[in-house]
């Protein structure tokens, strides 16, 4: 399945991947209808498309699945895509509790929600991954996503985002 | 990082130039010097308008819809990368009228879609967003090193049908595309609200230079298209040697398309400029004024590409 100019993409089996969803957080099948799963290293990623277009690709699609833990850790971006049709293990924190999330910080609180990987939400918007022990949820945010009161560089480091890429060009 | 910082004359020397062509002149130069307004994107692939809006008005920041794009607003705020929103994915900042190249390429879902100069690739979220994360968008970039700030932001944005390339965008693999962006690189007269040095490194020489880069970009991106398929080239220069002087070039292999954008000022392109006749068919191109619309400068072509040579 795999080529040379796909830059070591590997097709991986879909009802592998789409089953830790369902299971894990109740997310309905059909969301997954359309896309296609493969690996590369140790992540999963999704695209659209059943095959690795015939060009030399820096990236497909988007990273969704880190299989360097375990049980395999969803991304931060993927949860953002289709967190919001989760029904369980989902923690809505109110807006002291998510500014503190964006933070980066490990927050005390107790939920309703089996111990490993959550859905993040704020107001039911998903913030991202966090991880929840009894008593305990750590936030899994990547680091260039977090937002720190006192640094302000955090937050632009990739974020740079307006269309400034005719300024430095050629 | 010294952002909008006021320069009353900079540049205006060079932008003299123009003074015959761009109407309502002294008030161009006027809007030239002001900052821009803070714009930013919905991202419906991860939030609705309604959601979004109801999280600013909790938050409390002030916004204005713009009247051309369902999901464009002004936001009544400074430095929208610190909020929550933009690191959920849920709105990406980006510039009013950098917002509608790809409202006139139109992309549909299921498409194989170019962005053939994507970095740092708010046109090809949008254009992800525009086709529903189905089929497939190529964001190219020729530098490596703009290629990490375009994939984290087509990631953050949730774009699962990109693929990201960095090729030199003359010489991309032979493909089949339905619709190619050409946002090309230019001496980016039409950003100095936002980078007010941008003007003193312009001058007709440069702009010349950059024409025959163009020239080879836009028409590889007309080949990558099938016969029929839609081309949009885009610059936010307003020199004519970089806008109709570049498309002049490629009306053997495709032709220029009206289009108009409902709530949006603009002008007609140029059909001459200093000697060089560009035909009347340039007439269909645009030209977005910082005054007309309250943005930056922007120039758009829409061409669709021959079934055959001379036909």
């Amino acid at each position: 399945m795999s080529r040379s100019s796909a830059e070591g993409f590997q097709l991986v089996n879909k009802d592998t991947v789409v089953s830790m969803w369902v299971e894990r957080f109740g997310i309905p099948e059909d969301v997954f209808e359309g896309f296609s799963f493969f690996r590369r290293g140790r992540m999963i990623w999704a695209f659209s498309l059943p095959e690795i277009p015939p060009f030399r690709c820096e990236s497909i699609g988007m990273r969704v699945i880190s299989m360097r833990e375990s049980p395999w850790k969803p991304t931060t971006y993927a949860l953002q895509l289709w967190g919001r049709h989760a029904r369980k293990n989902v923690i809505d924190l109110d807006d002291e509790m998510a500014r503190r999330f964006f933070a980066g910080e490990s927050l005390e609180l107790r939920a309703q929600v089996d111990r490993g990987y959550v859905v993040v939400t704020h107001m039911g918007s998903v913030m991202g991954c966090g991880l929840y022990t009894p008593g305990r949820l750590i936030s899994q945010l990547p680091r260039e996503r977090r937002i720190l009161e006192i640094d302000d560089r955090s937050a632009s480091r990739y974020a740079q985002p307006e269309d400034a890429h005719h300024e430095c060009s050629e | 990082m010294p952002i909008n910082i006021h320069h009353p004359n900079m540049g205006h020397e060079h932008l003299e130039r123009y003074r015959d062509i761009i109407p309502d002149f002294s008030t161009f130069l006027d809007f030239m010097s002001r900052p821009l307004p803070v714009t930013v994107r919905i991202n419906t692939l991860k939030t609705s308008v309604q959601e979004l809006l109801t999280r600013l008005d909790r938050a409390g920041i002030g916004y204005e819809r713009m009247r051309w794009y369902p999901l464009g607003l002004r936001l009544d705020m400074e430095r929208p990368g610190r909020l929550m929103e933009f690191q959920m994915g849920l709105i990406h900042i980006q510039e009013e009228i950098s917002m509608l190249p790809p409202l006139v390429l139109d992309p549909q879902p299921g498409e194989r879609v170019l962005d053939l100069c994507a970095a740092p690739g708010g046109k090809a979220a949008q254009i992800s967003m525009q086709m529903s994360n189905r089929g497939m968008v190529v964001a190219n970039d020729s530098s490596s090193a703009r290629i990490v700030p375009l994939r984290a932001n087509l990631e953050r944005l949730g774009s699962v049908n990109a693929v990201v390339t960095s090729y030199d965008g003359r010489r991309f693999p032979q493909y089949t595309f339905d619709r190619a962006l050409v946002d090309a690189s230019c001496s980016s007269e039409g950003t100095a609200r936002r980078y007010p040095g941008v003007i003193a490194r312009c001058s007709v020489k440069r702009s010349m230079d950059l024409q025959s880069l163009q020239v080879s970009l836009l028409r590889r991106a007309i080949e990558l298209t099938r016969p029929g398929g839609v081309i949009v080239y885009s610059t936010c220069t307003f020199a004519p040697e970089e806008n109709e002087g570049v498309v002049s070039r490629v009306l053997d292999i495709a032709d220029l398309e009206s289009f108009t954008i409902p709530g949006l000022q603009s002008s007609p392109g140029l059909v001459s400029w200093n000697g060089v006749d560009y035909g009347e068919e340039l007439l269909k191109c645009r030209r977005y004024y910082p005054h007309q619309n309250d943005t930056g400068g922007f120039f758009v072509a829409k061409l669709r590409r021959r079934f055959s040579a001379g036909e």
